[in-house]
């Protein structure tokens, strides 16, 4: 079996500041991480090998330095790593993006399941799953907090606003995973060590066959037409540990402390 | 007590940072002074000080090491670092509620056996190690004068029910009322933190609290000034400099 994870490096939630005249968001000199959803998607994927087998493949489209999230990705316990990288991916919206991953997707060979994670921390669109699903035309669940194999398919819990669904999916699928799912696991040392030398696959779009009218701006359906900025007001936050009463007072004390009370 | 940084999670120039890790470990233990590894402060993450000395071949020769742990684990991990210290020779711990993270597990009541607590703090993980590990660590607490007084006591009362054997302040510039008074009346050593950045204003960021507003601090002549006032409490030095205060603090 192959699980493929679809991984994003995003800019450090704290970090974010867009580009006043262009409205894109600023990358350079701006820490980037792992999309936290991602971190489920992965763990999901790598707990399905450990109880059946499978060879885990970690996926991200990015500029070059992307490469340090699929490190990460090694380290965590993905078996192998491909980075999609050309220019010309650059100014790919969630559709032209889920292209550019389902060229990736067909490269690799028979892919069973796809697991990406609910939505990325920057963009925010949750689009790319459903993308995937729609370019390979699979079945795909969204919003899923629980995964189990099950025949020659699988059974998903899909969260609803109200309930959940329990959904029996034959494979090839698409999942998108909540952060509920699991509880992904810190790497170690010695998968960070490992991942270090770790070899990366770098693709780009003649690598995987793309039809340069479906990538980059010329085959993004959608355009940006204007962002707004939230002007988000400053706030101190201190987490209180130990019993309920002990909080409330710790938090009398604080608040009689800096004035308030 | 010198602090060193653990390296942070990351495949980036990784052997380098190892190498310096263990040249600053080295230079520590070799000067005479006991190396303290730090547990994801602040919550960043951070590599394990006992998998880093286990992969680096560093020893912990006569108690020249401690190793702080916090709340922020998965039992399994928990438990390994415990072991693995207890087998290393790393026999002082510094026991810590520490700063969480969203990557971070967080150690619940049943994974160290207590069910009569909502939460987790140091004082359940210093009870749960006392118990455990009987005499085998040299338990220590943090104390923050910077805190509700009433509050910062009766927390540091407990930690002592527990069984610490020595406390360490948070990092004290000059003098402080609370230290003081700890210093008078604690029957167990007390460690007086001396914060040695040039830049006060990340300690009031650490703690939550504005410290000192001058521009100029110096943290070698503050902790000279710390010796003076506080001439019997070892100290424990956080933030040290490498390459421009290390050899000058060795001199001393």
């Amino acid at each position: 079996m192959k699980i493929a994870v679809c991984i994003k490096q995003v800019p450090m939630a704290s970090d974010v500041k867009t580009d006043p005249v262009t409205k894109q968001l600023i990358r350079e000199g701006i820490e980037s991480v792992m999309n936290p959803f991602d971190y489920y998607a992965l763990e999901s994927a790598i707990r399905i090998r450990e109880e059946n087998g499978a060879e885990v493949i970690a996926l991200s489209m990015g500029p070059p330095k992307a490469e340090a999230v699929l490190r990460e990705a090694v380290a965590m316990g993905a078996d192998r790593a491909i980075l999609l990288s050309d220019r010309r991916f650059a100014g790919s919206d969630t559709w032209a993006t889920s292209y550019i991953l389902k060229q990736a997707l067909l490269k690799i060979g028979v892919v069973d399941l796809v697991i990406c994670g609910k939505q990325a921390l920057d963009g925010d669109t949750a689009q790319i799953a459903p993308g995937i699903a729609a370019q390979l035309n699979c079945v795909q669940a969204t919003g899923v907090g629980e995964i189990s194999l099950s025949g020659s398919g699988l059974v998903v819990k899909r969260l609803k606003d109200r309930g959940y669904d329990r959904l029996r999916l034959s494979l090839p699928a698409v999942l998108a995973v909540n952060k509920g799912v699991n509880v992904p696991r810190v790497p170690r040392l010695k998968g960070y060590l490992k991942a270090a030398e770790a070899q990366m696959t770098v693709w780009n779009a003649d690598d995987i066959g793309a039809d340069y009218s479906l990538i980059g701006l010329n085959g993004s359906p959608t355009r940006v037409v204007s962002t707004e900025m939230v002007q988000l007001r400053r706030r101190d936050t201190k987490i209180f540990t130990g019993t309920a009463g002990d909080a409330g007072r710790y938090l009398m004390s604080v608040l009689s402390l800096k004035g308030v009370l | 007590m010198i602090e060193i940084p653990m390296p942070k999670h990351s495949c980036e120039k990784l052997s380098f940072r190892l190498e310096r890790f263990a040249e600053r470990f080295r230079k520590t233990v070799d000067a005479g002074f006991c190396a303290c590894l730090t547990d994801n402060a602040m919550g960043s993450l951070t590599f394990q000080g006992h998998e880093v000395m286990r992969e680096l071949s560093l020893s912990a020769p006569g108690g020249q090491v401690m190793i702080h742990l916090n709340t922020f684990h998965s039992r399994s991990e928990f438990m390994e670092i415990l072991d693995t210290c207890a087998e290393m020779n790393v026999r002082t711990l510094l026991v810590i509620s520490g700063d969480g993270s969203a990557r971070l597990p967080k150690l619940r009541p049943s994974d160290i056996g207590m069910n009569n607590c909502e939460t987790v703090t140091s004082v359940e993980l210093l009870r749960f190690i006392r118990h455990a590990y009987g005499d085998t660590f040299q338990l220590g607490a943090a104390f923050n004068q910077y805190e509700p007084p009433e509050h910062e006591r009766e927390k540091l009362a407990r930690k002592l029910d527990a069984g610490i054997d020595f406390v360490i302040t948070q990092p004290v510039i000059g003098s402080h009322p609370e230290v003081d008074r700890l210093r008078d009346t604690l029957k167990i050593p007390l460690y007086v933190e001396a914060w040695m950045s040039p830049k006060i204003q990340l300690l009031s960021d650490c703690i939550g609290y504005q410290i000192s507003d001058c521009d100029d601090f110096d943290p070698l002549k503050t902790l000279n000034c710390l010796h003076e006032n506080y001439p019997d409490s070892p100290k424990y030095l956080a933030l040290v400099n490498f390459s421009t205060q290390f050899d000058v603090l060795k001199e001393r």
